[in-house]
């Protein structure tokens, strides 16, 4: 069973089932989504708010937010030793050894997602000393002889102080790799950014800073939730263009998680099309733009705005996912409804090379 | 940078100042309840002595307009005269003054201790959410806090002092007292269990200890759980922010996720309450000092209230005014501190 | 995950904070002790009959002996200090309470919410003044400014209540002037002033109702403190006179007798076990529901 992955696959999400348990019911927020992901592509997820797309990106870090609860499915990966593992059946010693070291994340709100209290460089050094903590200490035993001069040389003999010695040296190690990857962020003055608090950066900056915990222990994918959409016009650019300049350096494998169909266009080698908690869709992004299957997919295409073309949204509203619709999920807002759309729930089924969809209208039995 | 935290703490210096004058108004609008002769009571020492009252009324100008009395009454105030104690025969000031030590005392034990309690359960509350521990802890904090101070103090009494013959009421045990009197152990702060460290004295330390138990029991578990509930509430806010899930997704484990983040964060909002707590203890003191015969300027404040010694109450409720002001001020200086969003503006 | 509804947004409001209340065991605990008090108020003249041509609310005497009685089928919570009938005090003592603590809560609440809403509607100067008055009011520790207020007025029931009053509105003040401001910034009452309704007419009509359940919570502490309040005056020999049915004033008569009798620590209990548990039942009753109505109001708490 743990071993289902392709040669060619780093990551693979099967039935995944998630609900939240709230005061207004059970709101069923991924239901059966499927999803895989390619060693080196960039994988891009794309839905409305409440599509499920956040939840799952989460989910496969084993982070589901409360009071949510993973109900089914399992969530395959390939370990940097090469053994596949079910994320979702880990202990959480061995998550915390993935976490941040083999898949991270960046988050929509980069001004949320780092603590106001500690400096950039401490966040950044916490990433490093925590993963790559056997390579910090033999820096800092380089370190040593250097340091240890005046006060320290007779109180690093003080059990208390040798452990303050130890941490000083740590953070002195982690610092030059710090500025390091400021660097490769393309942040201008790293020795000044490192010891800024969060508050006084610009959103890019805080994003870019995000984005340096985050590839600091260089992981295998890299989650990115909506980075850009919280930022202006001309950072948004620029941070899409350092996560792809990054991505190749890195070679990290990428899912990139938007509601904007341009930001799919250009940075994604595939994309995936939520819906209420299901995977409707999954082609090449070529094949994505050229030939849409799900009319759901067709409509969310038909709504981008384009010059010279009136604006069209999609009718109807997201559905309550406290109590979905019966069947496909789409059906009340589709204008292909047919009978068996209510009734029954189509399957995600490959109707070209690589090309799946979740559509009674293109097969299903 | 520095300039920013310079000017955060001359502002909130400069706000003081209206603060303490609304204060000391509000105080005086309350004398001016009384008519000038009652007024003129106030500072008078011989309640035999009527023709001094004429004196009093001209000597403080107590029948001028009140903006006029109001600024007279302040510059009293400014140099210490609160007017005359009827209950205790001294000065108000001085009473104030030489019953502060107890109070100290008292303060000095029960708010680290409520506030180190009341932030340790209201996290561990919060960790353990819907739990057991959860509901046992607020289960405790409401029951705290819905206790009479009078009734606690009382029924502790009755169990431990009563019952068991343990922990008398009063600062000290009288052969202590007598100690004291005496001259052969030196009185340096007033503080007993800090002069019996410094006099070398255990059998003192010991029972002066033996006398805090109580009232700082009361005093602790009805105040704990303001504490505990604001602790708890901050600490849930902070565990559902995005850096909380960040740090998780960094790789960090759950005891440093919640001890070096949340944690460091809930506690800003704290601090707050932990000000207004420790100056609000006053308002504890009051029936504490008074339950437990515990001299300070609580029972003293009481005592005076009974005996509807006016200048008394009023020069204690000035006092707790600008201790809560003052507390407020080293609160918000406090902040600064801990938050580099405050510091570095 | 946004939700469709087609009901009042206030009568689903009311609907989720029952459901949610009635999930909630503590809360539930606190509705039966409150109703429990109720009911001995309002029965309290069929539950202790009161002599004929008396105050009610003075509590009969067994005799004038200082010693307390223990409980006996003719006093069945015995007498305390002057033998006054404990279980006379209590039922009555429970109108006591309810008089001083529904009172200061209406009188406190519609003076900050007079005070409240014309600090939030009217903005700038106003509201700058009036906010630093109740500043002013907030800088004392309630009890302690309540204790010089009695002190001046001279010591009764009703100074306890008006000093009360005075040291309670500004916190209510403080929250009508924090709903008004953020109700005021929503378009709906935007547009009420724009079809010209009167100031009087928006905020009575528009903007109270929307401070309302955040009134009722705090309301609900508050009765608890302030009996809580009350009570200490009163023990403290500043509120009701001696033999009035005050549970403070009924505890207060206890101070002599807790270390008990000789060979008998704990010979009188009931002086001042018994009124304690009623006070402390009743004030954690109010506790209880206004603990449990703000949980179901808090909308952070509302996704867990």
């Amino acid at each position: 069973m743990n071993s289902m992955l392709d040669n060619a696959e780093k990551l693979r999400v099967k039935d995944l089932i998630v609900r939240f348990y709230t005061y207004e019911g059970i709101v069923k927020a991924v239901e059966k989504a499927n999803l895989n992901l390619i060693k080196g592509e960039t994988l891009g997820i794309v839905g409305e708010t409440g599509s499920g797309k956040s939840v799952t990106a989460l989910t496969i870090m084993a982070l589901t937010p409360p009071p949510g609860k993973v109900e089914g499915g399992s969530i395959l990966f390939q370990r940097a030793t090469g053994e596949v593992v079910d994320i979702l059946k880990l202990n959480e010693a061995v998550l915390l050894k993935i976490r941040g070291k083999e898949i991270s994340m960046i988050f929509q709100e980069p001004n949320a997602a780092l603590d106001p209290l500690y400096t950039v460089g401490d966040q950044i050094a916490e990433a490093l000393l925590t993963h790559r903590r056997a390579e910090m200490l033999e820096a800092a035993r380089e370190l040593e002889a250097v340091e240890s001069r005046g006060l320290w040389k007779i109180l690093k003999n003080i059990p208390y102080f040798r452990e303050r010695f130890k941490e000083k040296l740590l953070k002195k190690a982690a610092h030059k790799e710090i500025i390091e990857l400021l660097r490769l962020m393309e942040i201008p003055d790293p020795e000044r950014i490192i010891n800024a608090y969060p508050h006084e950066l610009s959103g890019g900056m805080q994003q870019r800073i995000v984005i340096a915990i985050a590839l600091a222990c260089s992981p295998a994918v890299l989650l990115a939730d909506e980075p850009t959409t919280n930022l202006d016009v001309t950072v948004q650019a620029q941070i899409l263009d350092l996560i792809r300049r990054l991505k190749e350096r890195f070679k990290t494998s990428v899912i990139y998680i938007t509601h904007d169909m341009g930001v799919i266009a250009e940075l994604s080698d595939r994309v995936a099309v939520m819906y209420a908690g299901n995977v409707v869709e999954v082609a090449p992004t070529r094949e994505i733009f050229k030939n849409p299957l799900h009319p759901y997919t067709k409509a969310l295409l038909d709504s981008i705005p384009r010059p010279g073309s009136p604006f069209k949204s999609i009718p109807g509203i997201v559905p309550n996912l406290v109590n979905p619709p019966s069947g496909c999920r789409f059906h009340p807002r589709c204008s292909y409804v047919m009978d068996r759309c209510i009734e029954g729930t189509p399957p995600l089924i490959e109707v070209s090379k690589g090309h799946y969809v979740a559509c009674f209208l293109h097969g299903g039995a | 940078m520095g300039s920013n935290l310079r000017t955060y703490i001359a502002r909130r210096l400069l706000l003081v100042i209206p603060t303490l004058i609304g204060v000391t108004l509000l105080i005086f609008a309350v004398t001016q309840l009384f008519d000038p002769v009652q007024r003129a009571s106030l500072y008078i020492r011989d309640p035999k002595n009527l023709r001094a009252i004429d004196e009093v009324i001209r000597k403080y100008g107590l029948d001028q307009p009140f903006y006029i009395q109001y600024f007279s009454w302040l510059s009293q105030l400014l140099e210490g005269n609160l007017g005359w104690s009827q209950s205790l025969h001294m000065r108000v000031i001085d009473a104030l003054v030489t019953r502060a030590p107890a109070t100290i005392e008292l303060a000095m034990y029960a708010a680290p201790l409520t506030i180190i309690l009341g932030i340790r359960l209201g996290k561990l509350s919060a960790v353990k959410k819907d739990t057991w521990v959860d509901h046992f802890t607020r289960a405790f904090a409401i029951i705290g806090w819905s206790l009479p101070a009078f009734w606690l103090g009382i029924v502790l009494l009755a169990f431990f002092y009563g019952g068991l013959g343990i922990f008398s009421p009063g600062r000290l045990s009288p052969w202590a007292e007598a100690l004291i009197r005496s001259g052969e152990f030196k009185v340096y702060t007033g503080l007993y269990t800090i002069d019996s460290i410094l006099n070398l004295n255990a059998a003192v330390f010991l029972d002066a200890l033996s006398h805090l138990v109580l009232p700082v029991t009361t005093l602790t578990i009805i105040d704990v759980a303001l504490i505990m509930r604001i602790m708890r509430s901050s600490m849930l806010e902070q565990l559902g922010k995005t850096y909380i899930i960040a740090a998780r997704a960094r790789g960090l484990d759950e005891k440093t996720v919640v001890d070096k983040h949340a944690t460091k964060n809930a506690l800003i909002p704290v601090i707050t309450i932990s000000g207004l707590l420790t100056a609000g203890m006053l308002s504890g003191m009051v029936i504490t000092e008074t339950i437990f015969e515990f001299k300070g300027v609580g029972y003293f404040a009481a005592h005076a209230a009974t005996q509807l010694d006016i200048p008394a109450v009023l020069g204690f409720a000035l006092l707790t005014g600008i201790i809560f002001v003052i507390a407020n001020l080293i609160v918000d200086l406090l902040y600064a501190y801990v938050d580099p969003r405050i510091r570095l503006g | 995950m946004r939700l469709i509804d087609s009901e009042s947004p206030r009568i689903k409001e009311l609907k989720f904070i029952w459901k949610r209340l009635r999930s909630s065991p503590l809360s539930l605990a606190g509705l039966a002790i409150i109703i429990f008090f109720t009911l001995i108020a309002i029965f309290a003249p069929v539950l202790a009959p009161p002599r004929g041509g008396r105050d009610p609310y003075m509590m009969p005497r067994f005799g004038f002996s200082p010693t307390p009685r223990p409980p006996s089928p003719e006093a069945i919570f015995g007498t305390t200090e002057g033998q006054y009938d404990l279980y006379y005090g209590i039922i009555w003592g429970t109108r006591t309470a309810y008089r001083i603590g529904l009172l200061v809560v209406l009188a406190s609440a519609l003076v900050g919410i007079v005070i409240g809403s014309i600090a939030g509607y009217y903005k700038g100067v106003i509201d700058e003044v009036l906010m630093r008055i109740t500043d002013i009011f907030l800088a004392f520790p309630s009890l302690i400014l309540a204790m010089a207020f009695v002190v001046a007025f001279g010591r009764s029931l009703d100074s306890v209540t008006l000093a009360l009053i005075i040291v309670s509105w500004p916190s209510y003040a403080r929250l009508i002037r924090g709903e008004v401001l953020k109700v005021t910034a929503e378009d709906f009452v935007e547009a009420a002033k724009a079809v010209g309704c009167s100031d009087f007419r928006v905020i009575v009509k528009h903007v109270l109702p929307n401070t309302i359940f955040p009134l009722l919570v705090m309301a609900s502490l508050d009765i608890g403190s302030i009996v809580l309040t009350a009570a200490a005056l009163s023990f403290l020999g500043l509120g009701a006179p001696t033999g009035y049915s005050d549970w403070g004033q009924i505890i207060s008569l206890s101070r002599n007798w807790i270390t008990g009798a000789p060979g008998n620590p704990f010979a009188y209990w009931h002086t001042y076990i018994i009124p304690g548990v009623f006070l402390f039942l009743f004030v954690m009753g109010w506790n209880l529901l206004g603990d449990a109505l703000r949980d179901a109001l808090d909308p952070m708490m509302r996704r867990r």
